[in-house]
Parts: structure tokens; C-alpha cells; sequence
């Protein structure tokens, strides 16, 4: 049926509009642009990598046959690369690859990035929320703290800590020690209490991961339980109460079980056991009891203290010196880096005991002369031990040490970006209506309450995207690293790129190993924000 | 409903002033409010009636005189300005619900951490809350997935989920279309017959009428008329009230 009151739609004449302002077309057109201009510029590029790969020269291979393509190009690692790295995460030695030194420095910039991102975030939350206090003062230096931070170049502030506070603090003679605490500080660095793992820590860990497993069946037993019976639990407490039970099972079986650790002694010291030490010790030293030995007079303490030979920075020495330390008996130590040292030095009379694992210590007894008069005696040990630090004639020994170098970068790391942070901070929670504040103190929360359960939950929205970006930031940074000497993965690089000459690799290789860092980071995070954050928000 | 008048002074106010830096909102207002009494404030926008009743609570800090709730006198002390938020609950013209948290978790969180329930008991008493409201089947949305009436009943939901004895309501219909304004009002109704102690700001001349036990005009800062809701309408004494009135009625 006809309606002539409706328009007939199909009938309107179509306007016609020049190819040059409809908008589908211009679209269109745009993309075709990007995609000729991003052809050219990887094609520039490319044949530029091309060319000067061509002047490089020949590449060899590990078995010596000469590289056509890129099979061998990173064949150089293999080698030796004959320098030290003042501080590692793992061991590392000389004679190792360039591969295990690239690793080291690898390792290094993420405890650096990682560590760094956390205290970032607690001083950077900290500052932000202190810059709105309602307390003058307090708001008077986080804007101070903030707007010394930004306005400062970040490696004039790492220069400023490393070369004015840290080398500036005092000598090793003149060591800090705060309020009598374990806790040393001179211009070497930092050293402070830590626990460390003994070898024996492999079982216990496994115990440990075993637990954080029994925690989620125990949560999702009663869940389960929840569903079918209506009985609600705890889930925390009893799950909790399970993890611990399993580790305290695997503390005591890592520690009955480990029976890798021992002492070589010789018969006429008569010591056969651990506590004989300490009776020998007493009768040396003419006195009763343990704790009036430390009282004695310097010269007489370092007659009647025991002389150690351990293997340095092995699980043996720290076990057997906090078993020392523990019983109070006094003891003089030397460090060797090889078995065979170790067994000479012992062999010539110049310690009483010989700590190491059992293995080495069999296999390295029947180097002595007369094997037979000396004894293997087993030392227990716990999977961790909590290592303090002393001093050991002019050294610090013991414990976890921070060097000036790690600690110039994170301190300057942190401060600088925590003022970058704390501005996030106040930037989202003033994003959050003054009305959800008002309705948070109506209900009665306190002011930590609002803050922690309303204002910044809310926040989050705003800070996370530039959040994202800032840690990424800060975990590149620690490149800077390269100026105060720190053994980053951009320091060891440029050793490398030195030493071997095979820039363009190393350079790539750097690249990529960055690229990965911080598309993992940022994978993680906009799966936090997707997860967490804007979800909620509806 | 009558107040029984031997029923006890809740709320006593003497001489408040309030000053926004220069500008004095309240200049000496004095009211005694008893247990159980249903008062609506009217007035012009910029009158003060916004910033008395949040001074009760404290989201405004008054310079002078005294404010007194449930005996506690309304000081510097945070311990007292905490006693006095629990007794006295506040529902705001833009609802302002937790948009992070869902409706069962914006009516528990107060009162798991501030009167410190145990989760079972706090969403126990706040579904009593929500059914009474009429939304019980919104518990596990997020507010911004409700109506304006409904996120305004979640937040009268909320207030009461605290047990407070005092009620105070900042233009509760404002904000809302026309046709949610009613389910509003309705609750405020019941809860004004339960004998809960209400101050209400409001423009909603129905309810003042009907539910009101006496009605407060303010301009300027200051209490002008103060009468019981029949002789206020009909016998309006001051100048300025006459004219409001006349301009409100007659729309």
C-alpha cells in the first residue's frame, strides 16, 4: 500500500561529495601513506644494516670455518671473557664466557629495576598522599622533595650520592656502627644482617613450594565444602596453619637429612664432634665459660681462637662460621678460592680445621701426606642461616653487603623517580570526587581508611597508565649505571663491545634483552589494570 | 508522627558560626533537636542549610559556639567526632556510592572496619537493609549499573546498615528524575515513622507537610522562622519566608 506521507527514502537524490573530503576515502587513503612511509624507512634501514655488516669483515665461527650469513654471528660470546665483575648475583669467574658475563650483568639490572620499582612505589605512594596532608609541614617537603627531584638530572643526582654521600662517608677505620647494631657503614658500602642458604636449602625450598600448593587445595577443599554443606571457614587461618606445618616438616627434614657438610681435622686436635671445639677452646683459653673468653685481653683471645681454612663465599662457610658465631667460639679464618690451596694451607699447620663439603674434603684428604691421621667429622646445618656481619681483623665478613656503586643507583633511582611517582599519586587521588571523601568520613572511616579503601582503589584508574610508563623508565635507567662503574647489563656490554669489537651484535643483543624486559613488564601490568582496575569500574 | 515531649534533647546547637575564609555561612544559629523529631529545613540556595546540617557531622568545621550530639560536645577531638559520625548517618544529594565496590560491599564496608562486624553479621543486617529498601536483588551489582532512585536507596541502605540514631539528608532528590524521586521519599517516610531523628534538607514540599514535625526556614546564615509544619505553610510571620513560600507554591 502506498503511503505518501512517508518520504521514499531510496528515491532521495545522493548528494555527490568530491573524493577529496569524503571522509571513507580519506581514511583509506591515510593508511595507504603510513604503509608506503614505514616501507621506506625499514628498506633505508635494512639494506644500511646490510652494507655496513659487509665492512664488519669476516665472521668466524667457534669451529674456525668462516660465516657466510649470520649462523656464527654471536659464536664470540663463547670465549673467555677475561674480566672480573665486582659484584655478581651468581658466581662468576674470570675464565668465564662472555655469555655467563652478559648473564651476570643481566641479572644485576633486574635485582637493580626490580628492587628499585618496589621502594619507587612505597616512596612514591608515601610523598604523593604527604603533598595533600592537611599538616603544613608535611605537605611543605613532599612539594620540596618533588620539585628538587624533577628539576634535577638524574645522573647529577646519582653523582651527588655516589661521589658525596657514600665515597664522602667515613673510612673503614672509622666505620659506622648506628646504635650498636650488626649494621656497618663506610665508604666500601653497606653491610647488614641477611640469611643465607646453605646447601641443604634445595629441600627446604621445595618444602616451601610444596606448602604454597597445599594452601590453594586447602582454600579450594573449603570452598568446596562451603558450597555442599553451607559451612563457611576460615580459609586464611586453615590454610596458613597447613603452610606452616609443611615448612616446619621441611626445615627438619632438610636439616636431618643434610649430612654433606664436614670438617677435616687432624687425630691429635681430638675433635670428633662440633661441641668438642668448644672444650678445647675453654682449656686453651683457661677459663670456664664461653662468654668470659671474649672478655680476655687481644693477644691471649688470638692465641686461643680457632683457626679456620674454608672455600670462600661457599655454603660451608657460612654454616660453619654461624655455627661459631652462634657458640661464641672465637676463630681466625682464611679464604681460599681452590680446594688444593685450601688443603695445602691446612697441611702445613696454618688452620686446625679444614670446613667443606664432604665430597671435597674425602677427595682432597687423600692428597695429604699420611691420610690416615687425619678425621672427617660431620657438621649438622640448617637450610638457612641468618648470617650477621663482624669484623675479621680489617675486613667485614659476613652477611649481605651493598656496594657503593648498587647503592648510589638505587637510592638515586628511587628518589628521582619517586618524585615522578608521588605527582601520579596526587594527580589520582584528586581525579577521585570530593564527594567520595565526604561519604567515607559520613560513614566514619578513619583517615588511612578513606585513603586505603576508597580514595586510592579509585585512583588507580588514572595512575596506572602513566604508572606503566614511569617504571619502564626507571628500569632502562639503570643503564646510568655505566657512570658510577656498577656492572650493569649496558657496563658489561661495553666491556664486551671493547674487548671484542663486535659492536653491532652486543648492541642488539642489549636491544632485545631490553625490548623483552619491558614488554614483559608492561604485559603484566596492563593485565593488572584490565584485571583489576578498569573492570571494576562500570 | 508526635514527639513525645519528654523525650531527650539528641542534638543541642548554640550560637554556630561558620566562616569559609572571609565569608561567614552561618551567623549564630541555635536549635535543640529532640529524640525521634522530624525537622526539614527550607531556604533559598546560599542560605547556610547545607552547611549546618554538615557541620553536624563535621564535614564542615564551625568556628564558633557549640555543638552538642548524644551528650558528646563536637570538638577538635578525633575520638569525638568519630563517636559522633557513628550515631549520626548522612545520605547526599549525588548518592556518592563507592563506584569500585559493589552494593553489598559499599553497605559492609563501614561497618566491618569502623564498627568492626564480622563480615557474615555486616551482610546479614545490610540485606535486612537493602530488602527494606526494595533492592535486595541488586546486592552483587555495581552502582553504576542501577538507577538514580535505586543507587539514592542504596545509599540510605548504607547510612542505616551503621545503625545510626541521627539521619541527615542533603537535598536527597535533587538529583533524580522525577519519576524516582517518589521511591525516595517513601523510605525517608517510613523511617521517619520508625522514630529515627531527622534533619532534612529538602524541596520536596509534600514531605515537609506531611511527615515534618516542625519546619526551619533559613536565609542569610541564620534560622529565621522555626514553626510546626501546619501553622508554618498557612501563617507564615517573616517577610522573606511569604516570599519564598509564594514562589515555590505557586509552580
Amino acid at each position: 500500500m502506498e503511503q505518501p506521507n512517508q518520504p521514499d527514502i531510496s528515491a532521495a537524490p545522493t548528494q555527490y561529495v568530491p573524493f577529496w573530503r569524503d571522509g571513507r576515502v580519506l581514511g583509506v587513503f591515510g593508511q595507504i601513506i603510513f604503509i608506503i612511509v614505514m616501507i621506506v624507512i625499514a628498506n633505508t634501514l635494512g639494506s644500511n644494516f646490510a652494507s655496513n655488516k659487509d665492512k664488519l669483515g669476516e665472521i668466524h665461527c667457534a669451529d674456525g670455518s668462516v660465516d657466510e650469513g649470520y649462523r656464527c654471528a654471536y659464536d664470540f660470546m663463547q670465549a673467555n671473557a677475561g674480566f672480573d665483575i665486582s659484584e655478581t648475583v651468581l658466581p662468576y669467574k674470570v675464565e668465564d664466557s662472555y655469555w655467563q658475563a652478559f648473564y651476570q650483568g643481566f641479572l644485576n639490572t633486574l635485582k637493580v629495576g626490580l628492587l628499585g620499582v618496589i621502594l619507587t612505589t612505597i616512596i612514591g605512594t608515601l610523598a604523593g598522599v604527604a603533598r595533600l596532608s592537611s599538616n603544613w609541614l608535611i605537605s611543605q617537603i613532599a612539594l620540596w622533595y618533588v620539585e628538587i627531584m624533577r628539576n634535577i638530572p638524574l645522573l647529577i643526582i646519582l653523582f651527588m650520592l655516589y661521589f658525596g654521600v657514600i665515597l664522602a662517608g667515613p673510612d673503614l677505620k672509622e666505620t659506622m656502627q648506628p646504635w650498636g647494631l650488626p649494621i656497618f657503614f663506610n665508604n666500601r658500602g653497606l653491610n647488614f644482617p641477611w640469611p643465607q642458604f646453605t646447601s641443604s636449602a634445595g629441600i627446604f625450598i621445595a618444602f616451601l613450594v610444596l606448602g604454597a600448593i597445599q594452601y590453594q587445595v586447602v582454600a579450594i577443599a573449603l570452598d568446596r565444602r562451603e558450597i555442599r554443606t553451607g559451612k563457611s571457614s576460615n580459609k586464611a587461618r586453615w590454610g596458613i596453619f597447613s603452610f606452616i606445618v609443611i615448612a616446619m616438616i621441611g626445615w627438619f627434614a632438610a636439616s636431618a637429612m643434610s649430612d654433606t657438610e664436614g670438617l677435616l681435622v687432624t687425630k691429635a686436635s681430638r675433635i670428633r664432634e662440633v661441641d668438642d671445639i668448644e672444650r678445647i677452646i675453654l682449656k686453651r683459653a683457661d677459663v670456664g665459660l664461653m662468654s668470659l673468653v671474649n672478655d680476655l685481653p687481644k693477644e691471649q683471645l688470638a692465641e686461643a681462637a680457632l683457626t679456620v681454612c674454608v672455600l670462600r663465599d661457599s655454603p660451608s662457610e657460612v654454616n660453619f662460621i654461624s655455627q661459631l658465631r652462634n657458640r661464641g667460639i672465637p676463630y681466625s679464618i682464611t679464604r681460599f678460592d681452590r680446594p688444593d690451596q685450601a688443603v695445602a694451607a691446612y697441611g702445613e699447620g696454618k688452620c686446625e680445621v679444614f670446613a667443606a663439603s664432604k665430597s671435597v674434603l674425602a677427595a682432597e684428604r687423600v692428597t695429604l701426606e699420611n691420610p690416615t691421621s687425619h678425621l672427617l667429622v660431620p657438621i649438622s646445618e640448617t637450610p638457612v642461616v641468618w648470617s650477621v656481619p663482624a669484623f675479621e681483623g680489617l675486613n667485614i665478613a659476613g652477611g649481605s653487603k651493598l656496594s657503593p656503586e648498587f647503592t648510589a643507583l638505587l637510592v638515586g633511582l628511587v628518589l628521582f623517580y619517586g618524585g615522578t611517582l608521588a605527582e601520579l599519586v596526587r594527580a589520582g587521588i584528586q581525579s577521585v570526587s570530593k564527594g567520595q571523601s565526604e561519604a567515607a568520613q559520613a560513614l566514619g572511616l578513619s583517615e588511612s581508611q578513606r585513603l586505603t579503601l576508597v580514595v586510592l582503589p579509585q585512583s588507580l584508574k588514572v595512575i596506572i597508565p602513566p604508572l606503566i610508563g614511569t617504571y619502564l623508565s626507571l628500569i632502562k635507567d639503570t643503564s646510568l649505571g655505566l657512570a658510577l662503574g656498577f656492572s650493569d647489563m649496558y657496563r658489561i656490554s661495553f666491556v664486551t663491545i671493547n674487548q671484542t669489537g663486535q659492536a653491532l651484535q652486543v648492541v642488539i643483543l642489549m636491544m632485545l634483552v631490553y625490548l623483552a624486559i619491558s614488554v614483559v613488564f608492561s604485559v603484566l601490568l596492563n593485565w593488572y589494570n584490565a584485571k583489576y582496575v578498569i573492570m571494576v569500574e562500570r | 508522627m508526635a514527639v513525645n515531649p519528654t523525650a531527650e534533647n539528641i542534638i543541642e546547637i548554640r550560637d554556630v558560626h561558620l566562616w569559609y575564609g572571609e565569608f561567614e555561612a552561618l551567623k549564630g544559629v541555635n536549635l535543640t533537636v529532640k529524640q525521634g523529631e522530624v525537622i526539614v529545613l527550607l531556604g533559598p540556595s546560599g542560605s547556610g542549610k547545607s552547611t549546618f546540617i554538615r557541620a553536624i557531622n563535621r564535614l564542615e568545621e564551625h568556628g564558633r559556639g557549640d555543638i552538642t550530639v548524644k551528650g558528646i560536645p563536637l570538638t577538635h577531638d578525633v575520638r569525638d567526632i568519630a563517636e559522633i559520625r557513628r550515631e549520626v548517618g548522612m545520605v547526599f544529594q549525588q548518592f556518592n556510592l563507592f563506584p569500585h565496590l559493589t552494593i553489598m560491599e559499599n553497605i559492609t564496608l563501614a561497618p566491618i572496619n569502623v564498627r568492626k562486624w564480622s563480615r557474615e553479621k555486616a551482610e546479614e543486617i545490610g540485606m535486612k537493609w537493602l530488602t527494606r529498601v526494595g533492592i535486595p536483588e541488586q546486592a552483587n551489582k555495581y552502582p553504576g549499573q542501577l538507577s538514580g532512585g535505586q543507587q539514592q536507596r542504596v545509599a540510605i541502605a548504607r547510612t542505616l546498615t551503621m545503625e545510626p540514631e541521627v539521619l541527615l539528608f542533603d537535598e536527597p532528590t535533587s538529583a533524580l528524575d522525577p519519576e524516582m524521586v517518589k521511591e525516595v521519599l517513601e523510605v525517608m517516610s517510613d523511617l521517619a515513622n520508625e522514630g529515627y531523628t531527622i534533619l532534612a534538607v529538602t524541596h520536596e514540599m509534600g514531605f515537609a507537610r506531611g511527615v515534618a514535625d516542625r519546619i526551619i526556614f533559613m536565609d542569610y546564615g541564620r534560622i529565621l522562622e522555626t514553626g510546626p509544619s501546619d501553622e508554618f505553610f498557612e501563617n507564615p510571620k517573616h517577610d522573606r519566608l511569604k516570599l519564598f513560600l509564594s514562589q515555590i507554591l505557586h509552580h
